[in-house]
């Protein structure tokens, strides 16, 4: 089916990515309509966007997953296309399909192109039919046939859900006795996650790199790569840092991978906007997947090439031809802020943001939907924003990060922001010794440990007790407490000497 | 008071302010330090040649702040209220991080094992076994599969593991 031009654009999904999509959609002249569930009603992208539709219940599953809720919602809304954002069912080969069957314009790739793409087995039948290197492994969730693959390929070895990304189902097994279990456990997380119970094992690299290529195709046939980005630093198989260009990355395997993720783009007959990622190790890369979608960390795709990945997504939807991508400038970092506890094994957290101090200045874009006031729940993805440093040089830009992060505080929900801050501080990442083992090899326990900055944590706590410091949850107060008028520094005159007790 | 972050317990006194510095007591060691309100509510503090830019608030029961962009949530813990029930490691199984209730792998009155899963909760796309940290019997099991949590909420209850012999079980269900 010819793409054509749409005037409404329906954006299924939330949080920062919502936002995102629809500052863009405003941009180009679209009219925009948000989804919300119940626990959204008064999210910073409802009130961004023209319109907005209730779609269910907290529950993703009954909400933002609910594929004929989200259909009625465009249709009574009058949107004549969708972007799915990423997660949810931005990789939902069935959504594109109902897209399609209501007469609307899915913005991503074709139904049955992520359906192939989406599936490892045939993803990377795809990639050695077009001679992109792939790591060993094969698909079974039979404990016989994995001892055997084992034994021949040598441990650890990863079992991992054929159907779907992003970690869930994923598992390192370290030797033969382990192997049942995770078999087990991966095919109950695979069947619970993406209703597919099926695994898939491979050789298990110990300290390879994450790195992946940003492809564009439009519906006449071309296929643009918009160079690299190294997302290394992972947690649990989830990025936390991202940059672009790799470090230490040689023109001549930089070349050889754009050249294999064209191909795969090219022989899958992908359009619009996907990721295809590699494991490098050593300058060695293999195939690890495709993402069918916008990535999370493509902000800094778009501060390297001057471009707006949404925009061209959106003109590819309608139909148009790819422009001529410019040479890449300079370096991009992202941090990815989440509502997770590192001082405990990083935990979710939950709460309302109480308070936002956000950075700024040149070269400083952070992508949030926080604002003072925002619940985050154990409901959805605990991203809460992504801090993006872009400058000249690598150094120069490491040095801008931990500026921002100095300048960022979100309280009332626990975060990563001062974890990351500590991350790319560290002499390793200086060096840019990259691995996805690096946070297990340099931060084992966490965050390092600071003494005088817990003794100024408890000093803090201990006003705030006292009322001589900061402001009230939202959640607790009516709100109309003046901060000025009640503020703990007028109520008490400053140089009081008092006691407790 | 006595605040508690994570597993530590610290005892904080506020001495007094004087016209530079303000004065506290923290596990018995005396420190002064600078204090700097700013407009947004928060202040700066400085000690030892560091210098920290904080924040803070009330939060559910708690104080949480932030030291520069990281977190930190407390919880006053009043004199005499610390938990004095002996005989279990852990009385009760609480979710360690909010998220859903996967599997409940027991029911009341079944008899557990040092280890053993209790409960499978689900977050940050993670399965999480929560297990029994000695052998004890289940007292009571407070949640229900596919129900939402909150961080702390407690799951099951545990009593002592009666030692063996169904009569000695028995005489734990009428000590109830």
């Amino acid at each position: 089916m010819r793409a054509r031009k749409f005037k409404k654009l329906l954006i299924a999904n939330r949080g920062e990515i919502a936002l995102r999509i629809i500052r863009t959609a405003r941009m180009t002249g679209l009219k925009t309509v948000a989804i919300y569930s119940e626990a959204d009603a008064r999210s910073t992208h409802v009130a961004a966007a023209d319109d907005a539709r209730l779609v269910g219940p907290a529950e993703a599953s009954k909400s933002y997953l609910n594929i004929a809720a989200i259909i009625a919602a465009a249709k009574d809304s009058g949107a004549d296309a969708i972007h799915p954002g990423y997660g949810f069912l931005s990789e939902r080969a069935e959504f594109v399909r109902a897209v399609d069957a209501a007469g609307l314009i899915f913005v991503g790739p074709r139904a049955e192109v992520m359906a192939q793409l989406g599936d490892k087995i045939s993803a990377r039948k795809i990639a050695t039919q077009a001679s992109v290197p792939v790591v060993p492994g094969i698909e079974t969730a039979d404990l016989r046939a994995a001892r055997e693959f084992g034994a021949s390929a040598g441990y650890p070895i990863l079992v991992k859900a054929a159907a779907g990304g992003g970690g869930r189902g994923m598992r390192v097994v370290e030797s033969a006795a382990n192997l049942g279990d995770a078999l087990e456990t991966a095919a109950h997380e695979a069947e619970s996650a993406f209703g597919d119970g099926r695994l898939f094992i491979e050789k298990y690299l110990a300290r390879p790199r994450h790195v992946e290529i940003q492809v564009l195709g439009d519906e006449h046939g071309t296929v643009a790569a918009l160079g690299e980005r190294d997302c290394s630093i992972q947690r649990r198989h989830q990025k936390l840092v991202e940059e672009s260009p790799a470090p230490n990355f040689t023109q001549t395997t930089r070349d050889a991978m754009i050249d294999a993720a064209t191909r795969m783009a090219q022989a899958a007959g992908y359009t619009n906007a996907g990721t295809v990622e590699f494991l490098l190790d050593g300058s060695a890369f293999y195939f690890l997947e495709v993402n069918a979608r916008l990535q999370v960390e493509h902000p800094i795709t778009e501060i390297r090439f001057g471009c707006d990945l949404v925009a061209e997504q959106l003109k590819i939807a309608m139909g148009e031809r790819l422009g001529a991508i410019s040479d890449p400038r300079g370096c991009a970092l992202e941090c990815r802020i989440n509502a997770e506890d590192p001082g405990r094994g990083f935990s979710p957290a939950t709460g309302a943001v109480i308070q936002l101090r956000t950075p700024g200045g040149p070269g400083v874009r952070f992508d949030t939907h926080l604002a003072q006031g925002v619940e985050v729940g154990a409901y959805y993805d605990g991203l809460l924003g992504k801090l993006i440093c872009s400058g000249a040089t690598r150094e120069e830009v490491r040095r801008r990060m931990i500026s921002a992060l100095d300048e960022l505080a979100i309280v009332g929900v626990t975060n990563t922001a001062g974890f990351l801050r500590e991350v790319i501080a560290s002499d390793a990442f200086a060096r840019a010794e990259l691995s996805t083992r690096f946070l297990e090899e340099h931060f084992p326990t966490g965050p390092h440990h600071d003494s005088e900055r817990d003794t100024a944590a408890l000093i803090a706590a201990a006003l705030v007790a006292k009322d001589r410091l900061g402001s009230r949850d939202p959640q607790e107060s009516d709100g109309a407490r003046d901060s000025i008028e009640h503020s703990p520094w007028t109520e008490m005159p400053k140089f009081e000497l008092w006691r407790t007790r | 008071m006595k605040l508690r972050y994570g597993t530590g317990e610290h005892e904080v006194e506020l001495l007094g302010f004087d016209a530079d510095a303000i004065h506290v007591r923290i596990d018995g060691r005396e420190l002064a330090a600078t204090l700097d309100p700013l407009a947004d509510g928060g202040a700066i503090l400085a000690f030892d040649s560091r210098r920290f830019r904080i924040l803070g608030a009330r939060r559910k029961g708690a104080i949480t702040v932030a030291v520069g962009s990281s977190n930190y949530d407390f919880v006053s813990v009043e004199p005499g209220t610390r938990s004095g029930r002996r005989g279990l490691a852990a009385p009760e199984i609480t979710a360690p991080m909010p998220g859903k209730v996967l599997r409940v792998m027991v029911k009341e009155g079944d008899a557990v094992t040092a280890g053993q899963t209790l409960v499978v909760l689900e977050a940050m796309k993670m399965e999480t076994s929560l297990a029994a940290e000695s052998a004890a019997t289940v007292k009571r099991v407070l949640v229900s599969e596919g129900e939402m949590v909150d961080h702390g909420a407690v799951l099951v209850e545990l009593s002592p593991a009666a030692p063996a012999g169904p009569s000695d079980s028995q005489g734990e269900r009428e000590a109830r």
